[in-house]
């Protein structure tokens, strides 16, 4: 089985993020510095990210590009606080996730992310508008104000004729306007996308891709990985994850 | 999220597996319905034994043949005398031997429980004569052959005329006996004789013409419950004087002492269902964890998705707790409705079952309790799931 090391954590000063934190750190959504994470095989220690420093500011659309097997899953986890770094230090929204509880990073994934996953990741048994109510419903929302945000959110998405579908009554492309609009609902400072296209056929893939231009058009802050160099080129910054580093252009 | 959205997601999980859900609460179910039966068995046991006792004076003693002895030694209306002369602690002595025998009247017979006694027989054991009288010392002395008869006897020979029966003549054992009492009905049989089915002639008639001596017993009564000691020690004093040696043949018992041991017997039974009961449901508890168990292991990528989009330990933990209660409290319920149909069918087994409300509460309160024990540790281990691990599990 393939278990994470635990590395002590190794604390950054805090007088160094100091600078300019003032007048920063309001657009600064995620500001990440030397993030280290690596996986233990058997008795040799597969490093997937080494010192790893990104900084995103709000309203930004970044593509993260690269090959296979280079890191960018592990580093989307990261951001979205779903796994955490062994050691660096890494403040999201002006928290820092380090110094959070298992329960705290849970409230962290419910208000400040909306995740986007490459195999939807529905709940089968719930139907879409059942789906997209349960980051609410984790917050404490009645049923009813959840229902109707729900509602709203798979109408953006287009499919407002489909709620009470449940997800295997629904095509791929559909299956994912689902899970944007999960991921949407609870108004999230930023969307992660992980290959939000990758089990899609072109045509849905493109329509997908269409609608997160038109959420970044509206002003939200969007980090997409992808391995369509077509969609990288749309994106107002690229990324490029090699080998556990990150190269911009 | 909210309690009442936990209970919503638990039944929309229930429902998508009841088949096997069913299965978990069989165990459950069982649990249940044995706790409500042993608790029925239980207070029957104990009804029996105060029924038993009901119309025993606590102040009674008892000389009988010890069991399992070939008599060496038989009591008789001797022995009743030295113990009025020497058992100053008594307020009454009287002496009986009972069997069975046919009694017969007109065309009507009946094997029924013939008992010899005294005049000292009737406040010794409590009996009430409705019509007509009891036995006398005149009757025993004359060796007359009078009879007096229970409730049923009466019943059964002149229907409901019961007072008519007084005056007339039955045959036991080929001789004409005059009725001359009616005794009240009694209801439930003591050990050992049953009044309302009896018959009670004269001692030494009885003896003489229809039981033999077949092992006779004395009864005694003390004069108050303090009394009832030293009346023991005089009484074995007595019966050591007069068999010397043999006085062994004998055993002298107390009516507290032998409601207390009526008692312990029906305990133990208790005890020894509640045992039974406890397995049962540790049985169904194991079962319950081990569904619980699966069902973590299914639905760890389900955890997984709900602890990303910010599900807290206690989100996942209550949902899969409130699961196991759900079931476990389902199969309390159904238990309980189960028995309601299974205890009359117990009589069949010459079992008195008595159901309470106490056993309905007790079944479902172990139910509940057992779900919320057994479930709790693959609810807490379904809660502590690393999010990524659960959202990679295939
Ligand atoms: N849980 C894990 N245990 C061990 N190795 C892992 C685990 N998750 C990912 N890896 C390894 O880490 C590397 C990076 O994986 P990933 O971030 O998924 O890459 P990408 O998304 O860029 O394809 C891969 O070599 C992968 O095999
Ligand atoms: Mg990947």
């Amino acid at each position: 089985m393939k278990k994470t090391k635990a590395v002590t954590k190794r604390l950054k000063p805090y007088v160094q993020r100091k600078e300019g934190n003032d007048s920063m750190q309001d657009h600064r959504l995620i500001s990440m510095s030397n993030i280290d994470k690596s996986y233990q095989m058997g008795k040799n220690e597969l490093k997937v990210l080494k010192e790893v420093s990104l900084e995103i500011t709000a309203g930004e659309f970044v593509a993260v590009l690269g090959p296979s097997g280079s890191g960018k899953s592990t580093l989307m986890n990261i951001i979205g606080c779903i796994d955490v770094a062994d050691c660096g230090e890494y403040v999201l929204a002006g928290e820092n996730i380090e110094a959070k509880t298992e329960d705290g990073l849970a409230h962290i994934r419910n208000k400040e992310i909306g995740f986007v996953f490459q195999k939807f990741n529905l709940i089968s048994k719930y139907t879409a508008v059942q789906n997209v109510e349960l980051p609410l419903l984790f917050r404490g929302i009645g049923r009813k104000k959840a229902c109707e945000k729900a509602k709203k959110y798979l109408e953006l998405v287009g499919l407002g004729d489909r709620i009470h579908h449940k997800p295997t009554e629904l095509s791929g492309g559909q299956q994912q306007r689902v899970s944007i609009a999960r991921a949407l609902v609870g108004e999230p400072k930023i969307l992660l996308a992980d290959e939000p296209t990758g089990n899609l056929d072109s045509q849905s893939g493109r329509e997908i891709m269409d609608l997160f231009m038109k959420l970044h058009a509206e002003g939200n802050t969007i980090v997409l990985i992808t391995h369509d160099s077509d969609v990288g080129k749309q994106a107002e910054r690229i990324i490029h994850v090699r080998d556990g580093k990150i190269y911009e252009e | 999220m909210s309690l009442v959205e936990i209970f919503r997601a638990v039944f929309i999980n229930i429902w998508a597996s009841k088949f096997k859900v069913f299965l978990t609460t069989l165990g459950i179910i069982v649990g249940s319905v044995t706790i409500i039966l042993v608790i029925g068995i239980g207070k029957g046991g104990q009804e029996d034994v105060a029924e038993q006792f009901r119309n025993l004076n606590a102040t009674s003693i008892f000389v009988m043949p010890a069991l399992g002895k070939t008599t060496q030694a038989t009591l008789g209306l001797s022995d009743v005398e030295a113990i009025k002369e020497g058992a100053p602690s008594l307020s009454d002595v009287t002496i009986m031997v009972s069997g069975k025998a046919d009694a017969s009247y007109r065309n009507t017979s009946y094997s029924a429980g013939v008992t010899g006694a005294t005049e000292e027989f009737c406040n010794i054991q409590n009996l009430t004569v409705k019509y007509g009288a009891f036995i006398s010392h005149y009757d025993n002395e004359r060796r007359k052959k009078v009879a007096v008869i229970g409730d049923e006897i009466a019943e059964l020979f002149y229907g409901d005329e019961k007072s008519e029966a007084v005056g007339t003549d039955l045959v036991i054992k080929g001789r004409r006996y005059e009725v001359i009492g009616v005794l009240e009905r009694v209801g439930d049989s003591m050990q050992g004789f049953s009044p309302d089915e009896g018959v009670i002639v004269p001692y030494e008639a009885a003896e003489k013409y229809i039981l033999g001596r077949t092992r006779p017993r004395i009864m005694a009564l003390a004069k108050d419950v303090d009394h009832v000691a030293s009346a023991i020690e005089e009484i074995t004093e007595v019966l050591n004087k007069t068999y010397q040696g043999k006085s062994d043949a004998f055993m002298i018992r107390d009516a507290g002492s032998r409601v207390t041991a009526a008692q312990d017997s029906a305990r133990t039974m208790s005890v020894l269902l509640i045992a039974v009961a406890t397995i049962v449901l540790i049985v169904g508890g194991i079962g319950i964890m081990n569904v619980l168990f699966v069902s973590v292991k299914e639905r760890t990528k389900e955890i997984g998705i709900l602890k990303a989009i910010g599900a807290r330990r206690k989100d996942i933990l209550l949902q899969f707790l409130i699961e196991a209660i759900v079931i476990s409290t389902s199969g309390g319920l159904i238990g309980i409705l189960l028995s309601i149909f299974v205890m009359p069918l117990m009589q069949y087994f010459d079992l008195r079952v008595i159901p309470s409300l106490y056993g309905y509460v007790m079944a479902l309160a172990f139910s509940i309790a057992t779900g919320t024990f057994f479930g709790y540790y693959p609810a807490s281990k379904a809660a502590t799931l690393r999010p990524i691990e659960a959202l990679n599990y295939e």
